[in-house]
This record gives structure tokens, sequence and C-alpha cells, in this order.
């Protein structure tokens, strides 16, 4: 297991060095650069324009730009941002820490109650409730996640329930460590909401119809007709059976965890990741580009090198060499 | 015996070191007022990016660096420059303007304590704003008319001298709102190369001026806490040293609707509108406290043009064309624009100079109302003529082209859009296709594959800061670039260079050696000339409109100085 392990992050090397390499190739053919807002400015002069030109190094052949960003990559150092002055891997830690808060929380949140509501709608198929939850999946899926996070900010404004923006209140750094922890709580509960509903409904869906296709499987009938109490072959046969595509969705859902919450950071003014590699984009602040894209790629895979171990945990047939 | 005489001695220093310490010239402000709160302003997009001036592109950073550094002089909220000055008590023009002496401000001290002298004013030029290693876009500010850099040298204390090599109208706004830097902190980072890495967001427990309120906290992507700086040099009427607040907050928030929301809840204390959003805060000021109200034109400006170099030269032939751009003018329906893109709060703009800059600003140019016979006959004037509906040339070519803006601008799409019908009932072929801005930005400076384009410039209260754009060789001169300057026109081997371009180089030539009444005569040429020839097509100019709750008091928003130009004097209801 141990070796299975080291040799997947080993073969993800090359992986990302490949990665790095198309990211700045894409970035390098977008065209213009992080000077064109002053090219269009008439009170800068094209001396000034061409001074920052060779201070940034944009002068330099992209080639010889891109190992100089590698050279510095492998030391730890994902280069200085543009914009910020400050190095890159400072600026997305500080804000991966709050997006991580958003969409873990959103995660669990999801995952619990959808796989519960999954297993309920299951086991009660085609009753009241069955429908009802089955007509309020179908609302969710169609329900894009601005538009939720639009109307949960609405009703905050209007109710005054929750506070609209941002992560904290403005006097939080006088508050007590329970005031602060409250604080971020109530600043967190409509965004995770947003992000999280939109992702319940399609686990939830997914989970009805896993465990409705294994309760027909032979095995379980089986064990049913030779008189194994009903919870046994639920939970420890037929679900153990039914949650394996959900693991790998799982690892889908880790991979996204960093940049999937961009729209909803925007909505509720979430100080994360997204909005900052969002406003990098547009500005062409390259580096700060490759630093964001290099994480993501890492999660992506980092989250299905975890839920390729959760699907050896939970399924005994599948072993990992 | 012994130990009284000592604590005489002591008395004495101490009443010599008080007498010392020079005494503070407060400039004093026409308010009254009470002490305490703290203003809430929302700052929209990502926040500050830095908040060393010689860094900052963008407003959410500058509107941080505005609040804790100052400059020489003083404008009031229309622009205009005060006699008595910020940091200079006042000023002298000596040599028909070649010598400046600027008198400093006496007992300023930084917000650290440290008094501010002629060493900061000298340093902050000469090693800063001057410095060729520190590239900003504040150096071309400072530059005279053929590039060079002010002398600067200390008198005394409190008394600075600059020396230029020619006369250059635009000095005193130029260098004196160029921001002073504290030298007692900063001096060691430009010796050893480090400047534009200091004064990061990061360093906000580092940050030293001379402005009403100093940086303290900044939340990465959440909001930037400033507090009351004890040494401000602003009194008020009733001898109270300003400011009034406790000090500001920046909240950073992404979204113009969620301001919005924001400012109904009460989670912020003002805000700038969109002309959609202005209706329903009108409804709701009285009922939940708001005062929202309107100033004139901002001093940005927008307009469509045509490209002279365009690739294809039958369609240079008709860019060129003053009839052409004439008729075009005229196909403009500016009343359109202003009630579909602008919900009414825009005003319709014929000259090149917005009329925000009201000194220089001239209402008398030629105007082209929207009338499309007017617009047919200037066709026929320019040699053109429908046959079977369509618009051709007079040698028979279909008049068919492609204009663009830069994608994401709402209103210049909409403008896009109306001016497209218009043609089209004109009988022209014309596409409408925005672009992404970098891509746009290129074409438009680097490889002139463009043909018609709405887009906006910034402006200012002095006509001079066009000159980029006006001078015939200037490097934003985009729709007629001259040969030398851009190798796709030479390749050409066409260029087009009328008497009335000429003529508009040359004022531009002349107007930075002249007085300001010499200068305002030249800019109504300016002025008269560009509407006459059309160059560029001006559009409409949006209101500048703003909204702030009632518990805050002393605000006076203008288009020019914006909702807290006067920061120091507002105060809020606890």
């Amino acid at each position: 297991m141990l070796k299975y392990i080291i040799r997947r992050i080993i073969v993800a090397i090359p992986v990302l060095i490949g990665v790095s390499v198309l990211c700045f190739i894409i970035i390098q053919m977008a065209p213009g650069d992080f000077l064109d807002q002053l090219r269009i400015n008439p009170a800068i002069s094209k001396e000034t324009i061409d001074k920052m030109t060779h201070q940034f190094g944009l002068d330099k052949p992209v080639v010889e730009q891109y190992f100089m960003w590698l050279k510095s990559a492998v030391t730890g150092n994902f280069g200085y941002s543009y914009s910020y002055r400050r190095p890159v891997s400072s600026l997305i830690w500080s804000r991966a820490y709050n997006t991580f808060i958003l969409a873990i929380t959103s995660l669990i949140f999801s995952w619990i109650i959808g796989i519960g509501l999954g297993i309920f709608s299951a086991l009660h198929k085609y009753t009241a409730a069955d429908h009802i939850l089955t007509v309020l999946a179908f609302i969710g899926l169609a329900t894009p996640a601005f538009f939720l996070g639009l109307i949960l900010l609405y009703f905050a404004a209007r109710t005054g329930t929750f506070p609209i923006t941002g992560m904290t209140s403005v006097n939080h750094e006088h508050m007590t460590t329970i005031g602060k922890i409250v604080d971020i709580l109530k600043h967190l509960f409509l965004p995770m909401l947003a992000l999280g509903l939109i992702r319940l409904v399609g686990i939830m869906r997914q989970m009805r119809g896993q465990l409705l296709d294994v309760m027909h499987e032979d095995y379980v009938l089986f064990a049913v007709a030779k008189g194994m109490p009903r919870n046994v072959v639920i939970y420890k046969h037929a679900l153990r059976n039914a949650i394996n595509p959900l693991i790998t969705m799982f690892g889908y859902a880790l991979a996204s965890l960093l940049s999937g919450a961009l729209i909803i950071e925007i909505i509720f003014s979430w100080p994360g990741l997204g909005r900052l590699i969002y406003n990098a984009l547009l500005e062409q602040d390259v580096y700060l580009v490759m630093g964001s894209l290099l994480i993501s790629s890492a999660m992506l895979i980092g989250g299905n090198l975890v839920a390729d171990i959760l699907l050896a945990w939970a399924d005994p047939r599948v072993r990992l060499r | 015996m012994g130990r009284k005489f000592l604590v005489i001695v002591f008395v004495l220093l101490l009443s010599a070191a008080i007498s010392l310490a020079v005494e503070t010239e407060y400039r004093v402000e026409p308010y009254h007022g009470q002490y305490g709160g703290t203003l809430i302003n929302p700052s929209l997009g990502s926040g500050p990016k830095t908040l060393n001036p010689t860094v900052a592109r963008e407003t959410s950073s500058t509107d941080i660096i505005d609040r804790f550094l100052d400059f020489l002089i003083e404008l009031d909220q229309y622009g205009t420059i005060q006699s008595e000055g910020r940091l200079a008590k006042s000023w002298d023009r000596l040599e028909g303007g070649k010598v400046w002496i600027f008198h400093l401000r006496k007992g300023v001290l930084w917000s650290d304590g440290v008094p501010f002298t002629a060493d900061d004013v000298v340093w902050s030029f000469d090693k800063v704003w001057e410095n060729p290693k520190i590239p900003s876009g504040g150096q071309d500010v400072i530059k005279d008319a053929e590039g060079n850099f002010p002398g600067v040298e200390k008198i005394d204390d409190y008394t600075v001298k600059f020396t230029l090599k020619m006369a250059f109208r635009p000095f005193l706004r130029s260098v004196g709102l160029t921001q002073i830097l504290p030298k007692h902190v900063l001096a060691k980072s430009v010796e050893d190369g480090t400047f534009q890495q200091q004064w990061t967001v990061n360093d906000v427990d580092k940050i030293v001026g001379t402005g009403p309120f100093i940086p303290s906290e900044y939340v990465s992507g959440e909001r930037v806490v400033l507090k009351r700086n004890p040494h401000y040099w602003r009194k008020d009427l009733d001898g109270k040293v300003l400011p009034y607040l406790d000090g500001e907050v920046f909240k950073i928030i992404a979204d113009q609707n969620a301001i919005l929301l924001a400012f109904e809840s009460g989670e912020v204390d003002h805000m700038g509108p969109r002309s959609a959003d202005y209706p329903r805060l009108r409804k709701e000021a009285v009922q939940k406290g708001f005062v929202v109200g309107l100033d004139g034109p901002t001093f940005g400006t927008q307009f469509f043009c045509f490209n002279f170099n365009t690739p294809d030269p039958v369609k240079r032939k008709w860019f060129r064309n003053e009839y052409f751009r004439k008729a075009v003018a005229y196909a403009f329906d500016k009343e359109s624009v202003i009630n579909t893109a602008y919900n009414g709060l825009a005003d319709a703009q014929w000259s090149a100079v917005s009329a925000a800059a009201k000194y220089f600003y001239d209402p008398k140019v030629r105007k082209y109302p929207f009338n499309l016979n007017f617009a047919r006959a200037m066709l026929k004037l320019g040699g053109f003529k429908l046959v079977g509906g369509d618009l051709v040339d007079k040698d028979g070519n279909p008049v068919k082209f492609i204009i663009t803006t830069n994608s994401g601008n709402t209103v210049r799409e909409d403008m896009c859009n109306i001016l497209v019908e218009k043609l089209k009932q004109l009988g022209m072929d014309v596409t409408f296709a925005p672009q992404d801005f970098n891509s746009l930005v290129k074409k438009l400076l680097n490889t002139g594959d463009w043909e018609g384009l709405m887009i906006g410039l910034t402006g200012g209260v002095d006509p001079h800061s066009g000159s980029n754009v006006w001078k015939l060789d200037g490097d934003l001169h985009f729709w007629n670039y001259s040969p030398e300057k851009r190798e796709y026109v030479k390749k050409q081997n066409d260029y087009y260079s009328p008497e009335w371009a000429k003529e508009i180089d040359t004022i531009y030539k002349q107007e930075t050696t002249v007085s300001d009444e010499e200068a305002k005569v030249l800019f109504n040429k300016f002025q008269e000339t560009v509407a006459e020839h059309l160059p560029l097509i001006y559009t409409v100019q949006q209101k500048y409109i703003y909204a702030y709750s009632k518990k805050v008091h002393n605000m006076a928003p203008t288009a020019f100085g914006g909702r807290i130009w006067n920061e120091y004097a507002i105060w809020k209801e606890k």
C-alpha cells in the first residue's frame, strides 16, 4: 500500500511538469500581457512601459521565461506576482485556507445529508416522501449555483438575519475566541448552503439509484431469502456495493475543492482563492495564474489518489499494487 | 541645594525643548462636527494589490494610498487649485515659470511622530519619482514637454526649489499632486534596490504617512482598516484637530450587486450606484434614510472612431473621408443611447474635452444631432450613392465594415448595437463583433488590424493629459499612427496627414509653454477642430451618481472628488 502511494506520487511529478508547460504555453498564446491596461493609459509613456517590460522579464524569450520559473519553482518559490509584488506561494496560501473552510464544510454538509437522504429515498421508494424529495432534487439540479446564491443573498438582505459579504465582521479582531468562531460560522452559513445544496441533490439521486440497482441483485435477494436481518442486508451488503461509484465521485469532488467555489465566492465576496485566480487571469498576472493552476492539478492528482485508497478500503475486491 | 538646582536645570531644559518644537501651522477647514465613529467604505473588486504608490495601478490600491499620503498643493472638490496647499503652505512662480519655490507647512509630523521637512520632498522626487530604476506612471507625469525631470533642491528645512529646463504650464498640477513619501522610513530600501517590494499589502504595520488615516490592518480579500492619524495638520472652525472619525474601513466586495445589498442593509455607509439602480434607491431614500444624488459628468470620455490605416485600401479611403465620418456622427442616436443604456442619467458629449473640466471645456463646438437625412446628405457629398438599397462608394465598392469594442462592457455594446442599426438604415453593411480587451489592445496599438471602434479614455482637469493621444507621433494616436511610429503604416505607403491634424499637433506642442489663459484659447481651437473634422466621434458621458446614509455627516460628493474627498471632516452618528 505504502509502496503504491509512493509510486503514485513519483508518477505525479512528470505529470505536473507537463501541466506547467501546457499552462505556460496557453498563457503565452493568449493575446496581450499584464501591461496592456497601462498601454492604453494616456498618461503613461512608451518608455515607462518598456522599462516595466524589462523589469518583469516580459522581453525575454518564452522558453527562457519558463525555465526561469521552473528553476525557482523547484526551490519552492513560484515567482512573484506582478500586481502584488509578493511571492505567489504566500498569496495563494493565505487565500487557499479560506476557500478550504468554505469547500470542506459544504462538502461534509452535502455528502452526509445527500447520502442519508439518498438511502432514505431508496428505502421508501415511491412513497410520498420519496416523490417530494425527487421533485426537490429536480428543482435543485435545474438551479444554477449562482442563482441560488443570489436568492439567498436577497433573502439575507431583506431579513437581516445573516451578514451579506465577507468572512468576518469589521470588528472581528476585537472578539473573543468563541465570538470569532460564531462570527465566521454566521458568515459561512449562506455560501456553504448555496454551494452545498446544489451538490447535495446530485449525490442524493446517485445514491438512490445505485442502492435501488443493488437491491435487485441476486445476492441481496438471496440474503433476504435466507432470513438475514434487514438492516444487515442493507447496510453491510447492499450499501457497501452501492457506494463504489460515489467514492470515485468523491475523489473528483476533492479535486475541485479549491476551484469549484469561484462563482459563490464572487457573489458572497468570500475572500477565497477563486477570486484571486479569476483576477489574476483577467490581469494576466502570469506567475500567479501558474501557481494556482499547479495547485489545482496537484489537488486533482491527490483527489484521485485518495479516491483510489478509499475504494480499496471500502471494496476488498479492489487491490492496489 | 544641589537637588533643587538640578530640578531647575531640568525644567529650563524641558521648556527649551518645547519651545524648539515648531508649532504646527494648521489648515483651517470650514466645518463643525463631532469626534468618533468608523466610516465603512465599499471597495469594488478584489481589493488593494499594493500600498506602494509607484506600483499601484488601479483604483482599489490608489483609493487606500490617497488616504495616508499627501502632496504639496490642494484641490477643491471640482479640481481647482487652492491658494493654500496641503504640505506646501504657499509657492512662488519665478522666472516665467522656470523656477518654483514651495514654502512648506511648518510643524507637520509623519504619523510616527517624526517631523516632515524639505528633506522628505527633495528625497521623494530625487530618489523615488525621478529614479530610472523605479519606473512608474507618476514618472511620466512630472516630466516636461521634452521629457526632462525638474531639478529639485532644498533651500532650508521648510523651503524647496524646483528648477525647470523650460517653462511648463502643467507643472504645478503635475508636481504638486505627486505624493511625498517618508524619507526616514524608505531611504534604505531605495539604496538596496528593494523599494518596489516595500509597502505591499502585508506591510500595513510599517506604513507611515501625513494623511488623515493610516492603514493598520489588512485581511486578504476582505478589508483594509485605517486608523486616525493623531498628528494630522487640519483643524475645524472650532479649533478641533481633524479628522473627526476614529478610522475608516474599506470593505472589499467583488460584485456591484452585493455592494448595493450591503449598502441597503447598512453594512457599508455609501456607494456609487449604477444608473439602473438609481430609481430603486431614490424610492427607498426617505424610508431608509439615504441621501441619493447626481453630479455632472465624469472626466472619462467615450468615442467612436475609424482606423485611417486599416489594412484594406478601399476602406482606408472611406474612413479618411470627412463626409463619411460626419454621416456616421449624424447617425449616432444619442437620445436612444442615453435612455436605453444609461436610464436617462447621461449627457451627450460633443467636445473632445469633458464638460467636467470646467475651465477648458468649450460648449460652442459643432454638434451633430441625430438626423438620418443629414447623414444621407453627407454621404452624397462624400461621393457615396445608394444602389438598390445598398450604399456604394464612387468606384462601386459596397460599404461594408466591422465595428468592435471590448466585450463585457455592456454599455459600449448597447451603444454599438444602436449605431449598427442606424447605419444599416443608411444602406451600410455593418457587423458588430466585440473582442476581448487584451486582443483589442494588441490590434489597436501594434498590428492596426481593425476598422471601426468604440472605446474610452481617461481624462483630467487639464486637456494636457491628452497630449499622448493627439500629437501626430503620440503613442496613443492609434487611429492614425505616423509611419515613424508604426511599421505597418510605413508599409502601406499612403500616410494621410491632413492640415487640421497638423494644427492639433501644433496646439499640443505650444500649450505647455504658455499661460493658462492662452492655453484656453488654444484648447478652444483644438476642440472646435476636432468637432469639425471628427477624427473621433464623441458619444455620451455618464452622470456621477452617489448614495450615502444620513448617519454620515459633512459628506459632499462630486464627480471630481468622489464621495470621501473631505474625509477629514466626515463624522458619523453612533
